[in-house]
Order: structure tokens, then sequence, then C-alpha cells
């Protein structure tokens, strides 16, 4: 019987054949954490009294949780966070005012490469699925992973989608992702790796990969990653010179469910309180009154959000009542953004631009939420309280339905202001 | 740890909460991981009596997506501070591993057990095996059981303990890494 590309990398990093249901100790690739778990894992080490990393060169470490310092409790863990770096030698580390989004700028700078097994902590590392790379994320497990090398795993069942059709005028990779997700049985999900190609594939531009690869994980999938293709050679050429090689599942490989999913959608899709599978036309909500909006995080990480965002809101100002913030995910894409004229026009209508990383989605440190108050925003979850106040509502959506949405005051179908 | 348990079988259903359900939300937002805190508050979302009621070796029965929700590992502790079994059709992927770093001998894919036994039923599960026996009704069932390895953690008492074992082996074999 032949293998999963989920199947395949694990049975590389395993060091023996393996198939779906085998538990291993796969040695990754690539480790990654975030500012708010470095003080963290460092105790436990501590307490076990590891004074030196199994492998501190494949270690990435990326502030982008917090990197504007918004107490002097963070200022302090920042502080902290550089001197352990120090102190276990860890290279790979981008502070404040590096990287960037940790999810994103690690495929920037040509870290991640197909059929890669990268292990974090942070759910969302699924993004490097976009270069058909298997990001898995756990949790507390993270400091065996630093201390011994590796930490059990069990081989996934696969989901294949195969993406066909191709999207509407006005409608985003987004507005699919979240009808992907409600759309799936969440039993088949569970623990599974979303394996997403089709002839449909090639039409998704770098950032709706990623945005295919972040949303599973919401309905309990293990990973998420496209079948890599030409367009991954085009993206790595320049920034990596390792060899790439497009890992393929097998003709005979044994699929758990195989979905297709149409690009074609008929209208932009609107996750609701409190999970992000909750999902609605826009149709049904449009009129409803916003006072907070929010483009970025990993789930809006590339150049073509801001776009999208900034061709709504050309000449315009947002609605006197709402308060916009955009977070570019990466200094790449924010840079990119600022040479096409992006920014400016976002800071015209009204926006206000913070440092690129997670954002407001990272738990509402910045632009937090106050009682009562109705956000709608492009980031990864919208449980109660997440941005701030509990009985705050958090609706998400594609970075043109945010944008056009920041600009009325309510929420509205973005079609009319991208077709032209 | 002896891999098998017996005792009486307590039912729940399909979809049965991490949160609410198996523990107050207020533990996992404390972060509160004290055994003898926690088993005072295990499933008295659904049975406030639950935790004065079992006894070690006593086995918890669940339906289908046992302990969904965001998986907090607080219910789990809860369940290994009373020494019970636990047997379920299915389990989310974050519990399934927050019940084996807690320690709980569990088998996670008993699909139909619940067809099979009923609260206050005598029963008899070897972890190691798979093998589900009910007493009452003179019954026998096979399930998959966890891999050795993952038995392996459950009967070290859970990850800590098992990751300090590790270390130590690892250090007494001397593999680890020399200074660069």
């Amino acid at each position: 019987m032949g293998q999963t590309i989920a199947e395949k990398i694990f049975s590389r990093a395993g060091g023996r054949p393996v198939k779906e249901g085998d538990i291993i100790y796969p040695e990754p690739d690539l480790v990654t954490t975030h500012d708010w778990y470095v003080v963290n894992f460092d105790k436990v080490l501590q307490e076990l009294g590891i004074e030196r990393l199994h492998a501190p060169h494949k270690l990435l470490i990326s502030t982008d949780h917090e990197p504007v310092a918004t107490s002097p409790l963070a200022a302090q863990r920042q502080r902290q966070v550089r001197e352990i770096v120090r102190k276990y030698g860890i290279e790979h580390f981008y502070d404040v005012g590096r990287g960037g989004h940790g999810h994103v700028f690690p495929m920037e700078k040509g870290f991640v490469r197909p059929g890669m097994l990268v292990i974090a902590y942070d759910i969302h590392v699924t993004n490097y699925g976009a270069l058909g790379c298997m990001g898995i994320p756990v949790v507390t497990e993270i400091s065996e992973v630093l201390a011994c090398g590796n930490v059990w795993l069990k081989v996934p069942h696969t989901v294949r989608i195969n993406l066909v059709g191709q999207l509407g005028p006005g409608i985003t990779i987004r507005d699919v992702a979240q009808k992907m997700i409600s759309l799936i049985d969440v039993d088949a999900a569970d623990y599974a790796a979303f394996e997403i190609g089709g002839p449909g594939l090639a039409s998704v531009d770098f950032s709706g990969r990623q945005v295919l690869c972040n949303t599973p994980i919401e309905i309990g999938a293990k990973t998420a990653f496209i079948e890599p293709d030409q367009q991954t050679l085009d993206y790595l050429q320049t920034r990596t010179s390792e060899p790439i090689e497009l890992i393929k599942s097998d003709p005979d490989a044994r699929f758990h469910t195989v979905i297709e999913i149409d690009l074609g959608l008929v209208e932009p899709q609107v996750a609701v309180p409190p999970t992000p599978d909750k999902v609605v036309g826009v149709s049904q909500l449009v009129g409803k009154k916003i006072d907070h909006a929010f483009l970025g995080s990993c789930a809006a990480p590339g150049i073509s959000d801001l776009a999208m965002a900034a061709r709504i809101l050309k000449g315009k100002k947002i609605h006197e009542s709402v308060r916009f913030f955009v977070t570019p995910s990466t200094f790449e894409v924010m840079s990119e953004a600022t040479v096409l004229g992006y920014i400016q026009i976002l800071v015209d209508a009204g926006a206000s631009i913070t440092a690129p990383g997670c954002g407001v989605c990272a738990g509402g440190k910045i632009g937090t939420m106050a009682d009562g108050e109705v956000s709608i925003n492009t980031g990864t979850r919208n449980d109660f309280g997440r941005l701030g106040a509990m009985n705050s509502e958090i609706y998400l959506a594609s970075a043109a339905t945010v944008a056009a949405s920041a600009l009325v005051g309510a929420i509205t179908d973005p079609r009319p202001y991208l077709i032209d | 740890m002896n891999l098998t348990m017996r005792g009486r079988c307590w039912k729940f259903g399909d979809n049965v909460g991490i949160d609410g359900d198996m523990m107050p939300l207020e533990f996992a937002l404390k972060r509160e991981t004290n055994p003898a805190v926690l088993g005072p508050y295990l499933m008295t979302g659904i049975d406030p009596d639950f935790p004065k009621k079992v006894k070690p070796g006593d086995i918890i029965v669940g339906g289908k997506r046992f302990a969904q929700g965001n998986p907090h590992i607080q219910g789990l502790i809860g369940i290994s501070a009373h020494g019970l079994g636990l047997v379920v059709e299915s389990i989310q992927r974050g519990s399934y591993r927050n019940a084996i770093n807690a320690g709980v001998p569990f088998l996670p894919n008993c699909q139909g057990v619940s067809a099979q036994v009923e609260t206050g039923d005598e029963i008899e599960v070897n972890f190691a095996t798979g093998v589900l026996i009910n007493h009452t009704r003179g019954t026998q069932f096979q399930y998959q059981p966890l891999a050795a390895s993952q038995l392996e953690i459950i009967t070290a008492g859970g990850w800590r303990a098992q990751l300090e074992a590790r270390v130590t082996a690892m250090r007494v074999n001397d593999l680890r890494p020399s200074p660069p």
C-alpha cells in the first residue's frame, strides 16, 4: 500500500516506514516557540536540571505575541526571554522589530521547505503547510522536545481536500476556508492531517494557501498542508539553496476521507461567535453595527489581504464610530505594502497600523474590546472574551469583508466595492 | 501501576465537555494542576455527588467525543486523582494527549461500548490488552489498546514523571549532546 504525504514525512523523520495510527518519536527538522512560552519552558528545563538544549540550532523563537510590550511585566518578560536565548545559545531568535509573525516570516526567510517536520508551541504553526511542510503543535511537551529531541506523536489519518472551480468576484480564500471547516465532519477532522490539492490549488496565492492550512486546526485537525507545486518552487527559488522535493501521496495511498471543495462560493462567509466553524453567508448579518475592526493575524497573513483592504478603502474614510487596527504579519509584508502604497491608503482612511506580529488576535493585549462591543476581524478565533470583555462579540471574515464593514460601520458585503 | 482495573462502571453519554461537565472552568483559568484540589470537583457539572460515590478502580465509560472542547488537562487530572480508569467511544485529540499526560489508563476507541454497559455494572478492563469484561452481564469485548510507549507514560504516572525518568536515563547513558 502506498503512503500519504503525512506517512512519508513521518517515515523519514521517524527513521522507519510508518502508517496511520503508529506511535513514533520523530526527530523534527525545526522547532518553534513564541515569546509567551520561553520563560515557561525554561522553568521546566531548570526543574529537570537541563542546561543544554538537545538541538539549539533547530530552535526558532519569535517575539510576535506581544512585540510592543504593554506593561512593565511584559517588558520584564522580554528581558527574561533575551537572557534565556543567550543562556542556551539560540541562534535563530527574532526579537522585536525583526521577523514579525512566527507562523509566517520563517517561510519568507527560507526556514521552511516541502516535506519538513516542524514541532511548535502554538497551534497555527500549520501555516507552514502553505509550502508543503508539516507543522505539528504540541503544548507543554515542547519542553520534552527541547530537552530530549522529540516527543511521541501519532501518525495521523489524512483528510484529502480537492479544490475545484474558481473564486467568484469579491470572494476570497478566507471565505472558502471558513466554509470548508463548517462542512467537514468533526469526527473525521479530529487528529487528521489535511492534505490540500486538486485543480483549483494553482489559482490560490501564497497567502490563501496559508489560510487554507490555518483554519482546519479550529475543528481539531492535527496538521494541514498543501500538495507542493510549481508555485512552491517559484516562491522558494530566491529564499533557499537547499534541495526541494515536491512530495506527493502515492496513487494507492489510503485517505480517510476525500472532499471536494468548490472555490465558486455564492457569497462571502462570516463566522459568528463563539467558534470559527459557525459560519453563515454575509447576507444574514448585513447591517449589524460594529465598534471594532482588525485586519491581521496568521489567518490573514499576506500582501493580498492588505491589497484587498486598500482597494476598498482607497480615497475613503472609515466610519466615525469604528476603530480599525491593521497589523501586517511580517516586516517583509509591511515593507512591500509600503512600497505598493497600501499603507498610505489605509492610514489616510483612518486605520491604525501596528507593529508586525499577531496584532490584536493574541488575546487582545492591544486593541482590546469593552463590554458589549462588536468586532469584525480576520483573527483566528472568536471565543467569548478572547479580545477583552467576556460579553463582547467577535465575527470572523475576510480582509475584504472587514474593510468594507469598517467603512460602513456595520457588517457589509464587500462585493459592490470590488466589482468594477 | 497495574494496568488491569476492576470496579463499578459509571456511564456518561456522548459529548461530555471538558470545561463545565468534567471540571469547573475556573480551575483551567487558574492553571490548577494539584490532584487533591481537582479531585473533589470531578464530573460535578453532571453529577454533583460523583466524587463522593467513586472508588479507586472504578471505570468511567464515555460515549463519542468524550472530553470535548478547549483541551484543558484539569478534568483528566481529576480522573487520575481518584485512581479511575476510562473507556470511551472516541476522545478529542487534545484530551487524548492530556489523558496520557495525566497518567489516566484509558481505551480511546471503543465503538459501541455504551450499549454494552450500564452504571453500576461490575466491569474489568485490561488497558494493556484492550479486553473489557462485564461481570454483571457475563460479556466480554476486545478493543484496541494504546501503544506500549504510551502505556509506559501512564505507568510512570504521567508526562512529567516520565520526562524526569527519560532525562535521568539520558544522563545515565550519557546521551546528552556534547558541548559545542
